[in-house]
């Protein structure tokens, strides 16, 4: 009797160590942008599960700075949700855990945004799932066009139309603007810009992110159509020295036609400025078509991290993918990482949210090594050729030196 | 034991004379007593210092490994037009700004040296920018000076001095402008301070006898209080020029190195090359590339300090 009370304490005893010992601490960064949606759905997650989700909120600006301190210190987190944009330069670095056996077993593996897949993707490897994304699209003010005379149910459906509307928008009054951007941002620039290239059918790198391909008809019809409207004043002055904020309080103002900007603004506007009568289209090349930036933030595990943190982790992506977290990112985050929960996921939601979620699918990202030195910084060639084609109208030289200076790059960062 | 003793100790058994330091039992405690900062020393600057010498002869990406390539990263720095570019602006900065810095915290060291009860307020107010950092300041700056949103282009707008809100960030001298007015709101009480130590420390008796002997204000001015604040104007000029060849925040904030990558500052290059391009042995090369320039404006400068106002 004695002897089997003891066995039982003993292995009561062992099971709760045991038990302790298999459930994982899994250590996440995320920018600090992401980290409100990211923590709701950790504690979600944490609520249900032994594995528990820690998220350390990192700024953006110095996500990379950060983890390539931390690696190479050897004392990485375990997990990251990470702009996409980033993916390549971390994956080429053997940074990242290999995880496409996960991926490929997934029933809904074919529906994840497939720039986000492909930016995760380096050598046949995937590295990364979605997790909240966002995709660049047009808001256009449905008075304005009104009283513009232009249809306001049906938004422009090319750039040369843009600048036809816009100048006619500017023509009533003289503090009101036709065409409104954020150019003096790297990240702003290349989420709102390169959409009108890859509308055109052309592109700013190549395939593989190897070589630039910024010398493009594409590419001059867009600048030149962008320099008229920055000649006759119907784009908004703080276009060219804004960095993002003044945008939506400016259109939000009722003072700006066309607004450049993301899919969250749908939430935003709705949520904040709920007066503002407006329309979303996708971003039209010069003379049509229809693209978009896929960007926002994808989830990816850290070479290093144990089995047993690695299984923890995993298990956390499922979680999120199902449609009941499917449908809390979409409230929170105005998107959801699948394209095939739409039904769902939107079912009460404004409806405007799906124009930009049905581009996602063919949404696009430049696969590129480099990211921070071509286009997120505000010194790069990508931001220099922009604000010497617009402002100056310089468009030839712009194009030329950018096209130098990207090789120039690029022959030094290809891995 | 004294140093008396051991002198005449020595004399009287004939043995040579011991170097009474050697002897002296205090020695090592003296030695002890600096070890904290020759550790912290040791630590956060020679070791520091050691590591970027080392990964400059490396090239050493922020991800992935690093390998030798010699002298490869200064053959490279040497043929950059960004690098030079850069020493050119900060130089200019730096010239633009201390003059800037000079020209009002001398006023104000000599206003607030008046005996009046409100000279205290007035130093402290003048002195209050100072304990706000930098990067918080340019913040602010980046804040007031917003052409929408901004209190400057509001007050401007409301007076009537302009028709529409000012764009300074647009171009490169207004953009240098307002950072050189930036900084000199930020960090002008500092150098007043100096100055007005340099003020006070003059003894009110060579005024006084200036004032029998019949010198004006101005005379009085020249030929005794600029002469005796050498050394604090001396100072003063240092401590500005070093701080404005280092300068960072104030462009990586509020300019952002542009317009058209026309404010990049010697530290700024050193950042972009570092995190944005991430080459960290390019970045420390560039880093000891401004360490031998800087080391070579401060000797000249305190060479000048050095020497005493009576041997010039």
């Amino acid at each position: 009797m004695r002897r089997s009370v003891l066995l039982t304490t003993l292995s009561l005893l062992a099971m709760s160590t045991a038990g302790q010992a298999f459930a994982e601490d899994v250590n996440l960064w995320v920018r600090t942008s992401s980290a409100a949606v990211v923590q709701g759905l950790a504690d979600k997650f944490n609520a249900e599960h032994d594995d528990k989700v820690i998220v350390t909120p990192i700024t953006a600006e110095q996500m990379v700075m950060k983890l390539g301190a931390s690696i190479a210190a050897g004392a990485p987190p375990d997990a990251v949700v990470m702009d996409l944009i980033y993916l390549p330069t971390f994956a080429a670095t053997d940074s990242l855990e290999d995880i496409t056996a996960f991926i490929d077993g997934l029933p809904y593996a074919d529906s994840l945004s497939p720039s986000h897949m492909r930016l995760g993707t380096f050598d046949g490897k995937k590295f990364a799932v979605p997790m909240l994304p966002d995709a660049s699209t047009i808001a256009y003010n449905k008075d304005l066009f009104a009283q513009a005379g232009l249809d306001p149910e049906k938004g422009p459906t090319s750039l040369k139309e843009i600048a036809d509307d816009a100048e006619k928008i500017h023509a009533l009054a003289d503090d009101t603007y036709g065409f409104m951007y954020v150019a003096a941002s790297g990240s702003w620039q290349v989420y709102t810009f390169t959409p009108h290239i890859w509308a055109a059918g052309a592109d700013v790198l190549s395939e593989d992110g190897r070589t630039a391909t910024i010398d493009t008809p594409a590419m001059r019809d867009t600048l030149a159509l962008y320099n008229k409207m920055w000649a006759n004043g119907s784009t908004h002055p703080t276009s060219r020295s804004g960095v993002g904020n003044d945008a939506v309080s400016a259109f939000a103002s009722g003072k700006v036609g066309i607004l450049m900007t993301g899919s969250y603004i749908v939430n935003l506007l709705t949520s904040q400025y709920p007066d503002v009568n407006f329309g979303i289209v996708p971003i039209p090349g010069p003379d049509g078509g229809a693209s978009s930036f896929a960007g926002g933030d994808a989830l990816t595990l850290m070479k290093g991290i144990t089995p047993e943190k690695k299984t923890a982790a995993l298990a956390f992506v499922d979680f999120y993918m199902q449609p009941s977290q499917q449908v809390y990112i979409t409230e929170q985050a105005g998107m959801p990482p699948r394209t095939d929960v739409a039904a769902e996921a939107f079912a009460s939601f404004d409806p405007r949210n799906l124009i930009a979620y049905d581009t996602l699918a063919a949404a696009k990202t430049p696969y590129t090594f480099a990211s921070d030195e071509l286009f997120v910084s505000r010194t790069g060639p990508w931001l220099k050729m922009l604000n010497r084609a617009i402002f100056d109208g310089d468009i030839d030289g712009a194009i030329a030196t950018a096209q130098e200076e990207f090789t120039r790059i690029l022959e030094r960062t290809n891995p | 034991m004294s140093r008396a003793n051991v002198t005449n100790s020595t004399k009287a058994n004939g043995v040579p004379p011991v170097p009474v330091a050697i002897r002296e039992p205090i020695q090592w405690l003296g030695l002890a007593l600096v070890v904290p900062s020759f550790v912290l020393i040791g630590f956060f600057f020679l070791l520091p210092l050691l590591m970027t010498v080392w990964m400059s002869f490396f090239d050493w990406p922020l991800l992935g490994k690093s390998h030798f390539i010699g002298l490869g990263n200064y053959v490279e720095l040497i043929g950059e037009t960004q690098l030079w570019h850069s020493l050119g602006f900060t130089a200019l900065y730096t010239v633009l700004v201390s003059i800037a810095l000079f020209a009002v915290s001398f006023p104000l060291a000599l206003l607030v040296d008046k005996p009046l009860r409100a000279a205290g307020i007035f130093r402290t107010v003048y002195f209050m920018p100072v304990v706000i950092g930098f990067g918080a300041a340019s913040t602010l700056w980046l804040w007031l000076l917003n052409p929408d949103s901004g209190v400057f282009a509001r007050l401007l707008l409301d007076l009537g001095l302009v028709g529409s809100a000012p764009r300074p960030l647009e171009n490169f001298w207004p953009t240098l402008g307002v950072v050189i007015l930036m900084v000199v709101w930020k960090s002008a009480g500092f150098s007043m301070v100096i100055l007005l130590t340099g003020l006070q420390s003059i003894p009110n008796e060579l005024i006084e006898a200036a004032k029998i002997d019949g010198a004006n204000a101005w005379s009085r001015f020249r030929r005794i209080t600029v002469p005796l604040m050498r050394n604090s104007i001396l100072l003063v000029l240092v401590l500005n020029v070093t701080s404005s060849m280092l300068a960072f925040d104030q462009f990586f904030i509020i300019t952002q190195g542009g317009p058209q990558n026309s404010t990049i500052s010697a530290v700024f290059s050193i950042f972009l090359a570092s995190f944005t391009s991430y080459r960290l042995g390019y970045g420390a090369a560039l880093s000891l590339v401004l360490l031998v320039v800087l080391v070579a404006i401060s000797s000249v400068q305190l060479a000048f300090l050095r020497t005493r106002p009576e041997e010039s």
